[in-house]
């Protein structure tokens, strides 16, 4: 069935607005299922310094814009060449709050890499993680708050994740402890039970947690 | 005049909308419950108040009502999970149908996954994919799993590959657990095997039936 204007203008204004908020949030789960694709996106093409639109809200308070900023001119790799993150996105649980201004979500992904950090040959990499995080309305369009890739696994191809687990490529190189305490605190360890972290958001995720900017949503056991 | 039985399409449409949703939510919920081997919260996605709540899963059998669905899943996470296991199954592809009547759902997605299991030579990595299909049904407002089916595809060591290791794909010839029932269908990967379109897309359906059980073993592609 196909509505007209002339359809919406039969119903009153109380009804119209019940259906405007409902229709609304459903929206808001398409958009930003959209907005962490295109970081996606983002997230595999490291031209340094192109111009590209703004994912991340760098309004809020909480966001420290100016370190997100200089972390994003860093090289890590010598050349393109080579270099590759492919992580898609599946498993989404997405609970927008009744404001229709913010929302918390994860993701779990099984992903590709290739990785080349001085030219030399890549090496083939199996990624797994997921991307816990929450999102906020600016400038009337869905933003990223915080919350990105959460590794479980990143091993070499041929390895596999129970005998290889290569670290978070950064200039200097990190240390496997360092490592560990950074994106690889809740990788996968063949000596250590799996934590159970990020866990997805409830419904009832914003009347528990009502900060944004706090983590604790997705450390606590339902 | 806007008739009544319009108004009645369009909050049925955002009804089924939001369903949708939510199903996929409380799907997300029941996967990431199940990789972090929490039992509990497994079931809780389950209508276990329901008698003829199900799930079968690979060729261990089928397990009909909630004494039975408890067993199965006692058998498969009610253990202590050990350092080194790791499950990591995710969801792809969601075909979701709501019935016409808003009250069920049938539900298939791809799931493509990653594990590891250990022994005395330590942890080895194994590639997990499979389907699901699904009923969920609405209960208080909230979706749970009424019927649930887990297909396997492949159960593999990762170094070996899918074409190279069968040794996973079917069960040991150890007893069944006491409340099994005949598995309904077990078709995994295998370079004999030929691959048929089970679980089948769900098809629109405006009230769920008895002639609705297992329609996700429909073979006809009409």
């Amino acid at each position: 069935m196909i509505w007209t204007m002339e359809d919406l203008e039969l119903l009153d204004d109380e009804e119209f607005e019940k259906l405007e908020k409902r229709a609304a949030r459903l929206m808001s789960l398409w958009q930003i299922q959209n907005l962490r694709g295109n970081a996606a996106i983002f997230h595999d093409d490291q031209h340094i310094g192109e111009q590209r639109r703004e994912l991340n809200a760098v309004k809020h308070p909480g966001v420290d814009v100016k370190s997100m900023r200089e972390q994003r001119l860093k090289p890590v790799v010598d050349s393109l060449e080579g270099n590759t993150l492919i992580h898609p996105l599946t498993t989404p649980v997405i609970v927008v709050d009744e404001t229709n201004t913010r929302a918390r979500a994860v993701w779990w992904s099984l992903g590709i890499e290739g990785l080349s950090r001085y030219r030399e040959t890549p090496t083939a990499i199996v990624s797994i993680g997921m991307v816990p995080g929450v999102h906020v309305i600016e400038d009337g369009q869905w933003k990223i708050l915080w919350g990105a890739w959460q590794r479980t696994t990143k091993n070499e191809y041929h390895a596999g994740w129970t005998r290889s687990m290569i670290p978070t490529n950064t200039r200097p190189p990190l240390t496997q402890e360092q490592d560990r305490a950074g994106f690889g605190r809740y990788a996968y360890q063949t000596d250590q039970v799996r934590c159970a972290v990020p866990w997805p958001p409830e419904d009832d995720t914003w009347e528990k947690f009502p900060d944004e900017m706090s983590p604790d949503w997705q450390m606590t056991h339902p | 005049m806007i008739t009544q039985e319009r108004k009645k399409e369009l909050l049925l449409a955002l009804n089924k909308l939001e369903a949708y949703h939510q199903i996929q939510n409380e799907m997300g919920r029941l996967t990431a419950a199940f990789n972090f081997h929490d039992r509990d919260q497994v079931l809780s996605h389950f209508a276990l108040e329901k008698e003829d709540v199900s799930l079968e899963y690979a060729d261990e059998g089928r397990f009909e009502g909630p004494e039975a669905v408890r067993a199965i899943v006692d058998q498969l996470i009610g253990g202590e999970a050990k350092p080194g296991e790791m499950t990591d199954m995710q969801l792809t592809t969601p075909m979701i149908e709501v019935a016409g009547d808003g009250q069920t759902a049938k539900c298939v997605w791809w799931c493509p996954g990653a594990g590891a299991v250990t022994d005395e030579e330590g942890a080895h990595a194994l590639w997990l994919w499979g389907q699901i299909a699904a009923d969920f049904i609405c209960i208080d407002e909230t979706w749970k799993v009424w019927h649930l089916h887990y297909f396997r595809f492949i159960r593999c060591s990762y170094e070996k590959g899918w074409v190279e290791d069968l040794s996973m794909i079917n069960r040991a010839n150890t007893p069944m657990h006491p409340m099994s029932l005949p598995t309904t269908y077990h078709n995994p990967y295998s370079p004999l095997s030929i691959r048929d379109g089970v679980p089948c897309m769900p098809m629109p359906y405006e009230t769920y039936t008895a002639a609705d059980r297992y329609w996700e073993l429909n073979r006809d592609k009409r």
